[in-house]
């Protein structure tokens, strides 16, 4: 127990976690914050949890050590899926409607404020805007004369990673940068190469720079404008100024690759770098 | 992007807007299996296995936000990993896996073993834990999220989530004191709060 009397009550464990994570309401905050402020001990128990989440939270994002493909068989039977949905809609609304009639006043208003109610899963037209292609991102070229299809290049070692293909393929993407961190002033220079695709079966490379925990892309890397054909071999630097990246600019990023196959599946490779002040 | 035009898309069968979907959540998802059954073989399992019931059962989900559903059935697949009598696997050397330590370039062979040694006891405290702890914290401290949205994939209480996490820490922060050169006495850490 606190020894000042006039401090508030020891906040509990929960409240303490809590509170590291800015999860308690205005007045709970208030009241740990100005404990703690006074209580050592409590200093020393919210020390220990905040440098415990750090020790977690320093734990690397791994990438996926396959590509992940979703099955066909939806694809077959999803064209009836809406029919049936809509007729068991229809039916339900239908019921709803006949029983409205056998044990409510006849009033056609009733009637038709009763069916709308019903939900009709997979109704054609409803939700989901179409999906916009423009681009919600900034897009940012390659700085001066990118090289590709280069035999001599090599993936740098010092920041790589290479996935493979969906199971029974052999195809793989490979990605690595000069460095892991960057300064906000830097430039990053990129190798990417692909491995067992022919443009038959792959579209276009997509790069991103995402910034870590916020979702969404924030900048997309475009590649070289004499355009790859596969083998995708290239090698690229972007200006990180360039990229206009949100403040504060220093943090956690992860540059991720993909490209899109004709299965579905799609090849992503995903490498974290840190930008620095 | 928006989620929900991505899942309205996927809903009337586009399975590109799927793709998407699973572009943008794969390295988290993985990651949520990869620290809750410890071997990478079993994690590629789970998010597979989640994106495949994901991807057919996608028709059901009305309101709900797509990240707290897809990581739902993760979970659960997590659970049923242990119910079938699997086990917490052992994770690979990070080094043979090129990642790259804490995020950051340790070129040092030594500093790169220290990160390594450091990583290697936070898996081993995060494994002791009963799996509801373990979720708990792995949805907060790996993946980011927020107590009402982990509240949403557990299915439980506010208060059941603020304390799971909590025990968890201690008892993650108890495991880790065994060792007295964990916790240095200063630090400069990019994770500030």
């Amino acid at each position: 127990m606190p020894s000042e009397p006039r401090i508030p009550i020891e906040p509990t464990l929960e409240e303490l976690s809590a509170y590291l994570d800015h999860e308690l309401d205005d007045d709970a905050r208030a009241r740990v914050a100005q404990h703690v402020a006074g209580c050592a001990d409590c200093q020393a128990r919210l020390d220990g949890l905040r440098e415990t989440a750090f020790a977690i939270r320093a734990l690397p994002m791994e990438t996926p050590p396959r590509t992940f493909t979703i099955p066909a068989k939806r694809r077959e039977t999803f064209r009836w899926a809406p029919v049936a949905g809509w007729i068991g809609g229809l039916a339900a609304a239908m019921l709803i409607i006949v029983v409205s009639v056998q044990h409510l006043p006849f009033s056609p208003a009733g009637m038709s404020t009763a069916a709308p109610a019903q939900p009709v899963s997979g109704g054609l037209g409803q939700g989901g805007v179409p999906y916009a292609q423009g681009a919600p991102y900034r897009e940012v070229a390659p700085l001066g004369q990118s090289t590709q299809n280069d035999s001599s290049l090599g993936a740098f070692s010092s920041n790589s990673k290479t996935v493979a293909g969906a199971k029974g393929s052999s195809s793989s993407l490979t990605i690595s940068t000069d460095s892991a961190s960057y300064p906000a002033s830097g430039v990053i220079t990129l190798h990417v190469t692909t491995k067992g695709l022919s443009s038959a079966e792959a579209s276009s490379v997509r790069i991103f720079v995402m910034r870590d925990g916020q979702g969404g892309y924030a900048v997309r890397l475009v590649p070289p404008s004499n355009a790859p054909a596969y083998p995708f071999d290239y090698q690229a630097s972007y200006s990180i100024p360039q990229m206009q990246l949100p403040a504060p600019v220093a943090g956690k990023y992860s540059l991720q690759v993909t490209i899109d196959t004709s299965d579905h599946s799609g090849l992503v490779a995903w490498l974290p770098l840190t930008i620095t002040h | 992007m928006d989620d929900r035009d991505l899942v309205g898309r996927a809903r009337r069968g586009d399975p590109e807007a799927f793709t998407q979907l699973m572009m943008q959540y794969q390295v988290p998802l993985y990651n949520m299996a990869l620290r809750m059954v410890g071997r990478p073989d079993d994690a590629a399992d789970i998010a597979q296995e989640a994106f495949t019931r994901a991807w057919q059962k996608i028709r059901t989900l009305r309101d709900a936000p797509f990240k707290s559903w897809l990581f739902q059935i993760g979970a659960n697949l997590c659970y049923d990993h242990f119910r079938r009598g699997k086990r917490y696997g052992e994770m690979p050397d990070e080094e043979t896996n090129k990642v790259v330590g804490l995020g950051i370039a340790t070129p040092d062979p030594q500093e790169r073993a220290e990160a390594s040694e450091r990583n290697r006891l936070v898996r081993q405290s995060i494994e002791a834990l009963e799996p509801d702890m373990r979720l708990a914290i792995i949805l907060r401290d790996v993946n980011g999220m927020a107590y009402d949205e982990i509240a949403g994939v557990l299915r439980v209480p506010l208060g059941t989530v603020k304390s799971r996490i909590a025990r968890a820490r201690a008892q993650v922060q108890e495991h880790l004191q065994r060792y007295p050169d964990f916790f240095p006495s200063t630090r400069e850490d990019a994770h500030a709060e």
